[in-house]
């Protein structure tokens, strides 16, 4: 699951990892990812952390709740605390790694699949 | 991205105070939140770019070529969107005049989504006034990570955290004798506790208490920022009663509250 609220980024993970035959569901924010959760085809989140209605950080509580062996990848681009806080809250949350904005998604990709396994 | 949710952490405790709201707080602000949206936009690029490069395979060297060079201008990009960021964070890295319990609800509003509904937070601020010359950023991470280990202390049971911010009895603590001006803040909670053998390494750098989340860097952080401030950091605990982190930090005004005798 990937979510993102920039619909052209949230676009292009989904390509990039459709490309790599996973199964891809998007959501636009917090609580659209939380509504469209299901534990039983979720093996992992991507999942921004600024976002309107409910935040990333938000998502990663939620859904370490509903399933603990979520695979979590958070990525953040800033914030006035500086994007290090947000991402080491995610950390401290239990996501299983960040990304700093900008990255190379071939990068992101390569981490889903060693997360997956 | 809304610019609503970018300044959200600490932006607002300045702006009603008065104490910098001007042209280089906002200008701050601004390059921050350019700078994270074209790093969104930058991603995509990159992502897109790099799909291209795979499409093209070995097939066609020149087009191949010429994607790695929007490769090549994204990362002159990212270099500049990294120096607005700098820009922005070196000027909120500026000490000013920051009232304490404005930094206190602003994170407990930034965190309690985040937090289990079972566990209540609870604020007792007797010097609602009180201010203390700091880098808000930094203020708002050293409450919010005391209030997130709390709050993971506590776990997936029913607790408790309460946050008061007061002035330090006579006679008890460090902000006696060595630190007269100095408020006292204390974060309490009724989580799992510690022996005292941990709760004296839990400032070590790379400490953990063994949960799967976490660096073992947080308390480091704090003391360290607390040491910044000039002031002192404690901790008082007990298993399966709870801990309380006390934070002495010299003050610059207390509010109308008369000192205690």
């Amino acid at each position: 699951m990937i979510v993102e609220d920039d619909a052209a980024l949230r676009e292009m993970l989904r390509d990039a990892l459709e490309k790599r035959r996973h199964t891809v569901i998007t959501a636009a924010d917090g609580r659209e990812a939380l509504a469209r959760f299901r534990p039983s085809i979720v093996d992992l989140v991507i999942t921004d952390l600024l976002m309107p209605e409910e935040d990333g950080l938000m998502v990663i509580m939620k859904i370490r709740e509903l399933k603990p062996s979520t695979r979590l990848i958070a990525i953040s681009g800033g914030g006035m605390a500086g994007p290090g806080s947000y991402l080491m809250m995610a950390s401290k949350l239990g996501a299983d790694h960040v990304f700093s904005k900008p990255f190379l998604p071939s990068e992101l990709v390569q981490k889903v699949k060693e997360l997956l396994g | 991205m809304s610019d609503q949710n970018i300044n959200r952490p600490v932006a607002g405790g300045l702006a009603e105070q008065g104490q910098n709201p001007g042209a280089a707080a906002q200008l701050s602000a601004l390059a921050g939140g350019i700078a994270h949206d074209l790093n969104t936009v930058l991603t995509t690029i990159y992502g897109y770019t790099e799909q291209v490069l795979e499409i093209l395979g070995d097939d066609n060297p020149e087009a191949s070529e010429q994607a790695r060079r929007i490769i090549s201008a994204a990362d002159r990009a990212k270099v500049l969107t990294g120096q607005l960021l700098s820009l922005s964070h070196r000027s909120a890295q500026e000490k000013v005049a920051v009232r304490v319990a404005d930094v206190i609800a602003e994170t407990i509003d930034f965190i309690r989504p985040s937090v289990p509904s079972a566990i209540q937070i609870r604020r007792m601020l007797k010097l609602p006034e009180a201010t203390v010359m700091a880098v808000p950023a930094q203020l708002f991470r050293i409450f919010l990570n005391l209030l997130l280990n709390a709050s993971q202390a506590i776990g997936d049971m029913d607790g408790t955290v309460t946050v008061t911010l007061d002035r330090p009895d006579k006679g008890t603590g460090a902000g006696d004798g060595e630190m007269p001006d100095s408020i006292l803040i204390t974060v309490r909670d009724t989580g799992k506790g510690m022996d005292t053998e941990t709760a004296a390494r839990i400032f070590d750098p790379w400490f953990t208490t063994g949960r799967k989340t976490g660096t073992g860097l947080g308390l480091t952080v704090v003391s360290d920022a607390i040491k910044e401030l000039g002031g002192k950091i404690g901790v008082d605990s007990e298993p399966g009663k709870g801990t309380t982190f006390s934070l002495w930090i010299p003050s610059v005004f207390f509010g109308s509250l008369p000192e205690k005798s």
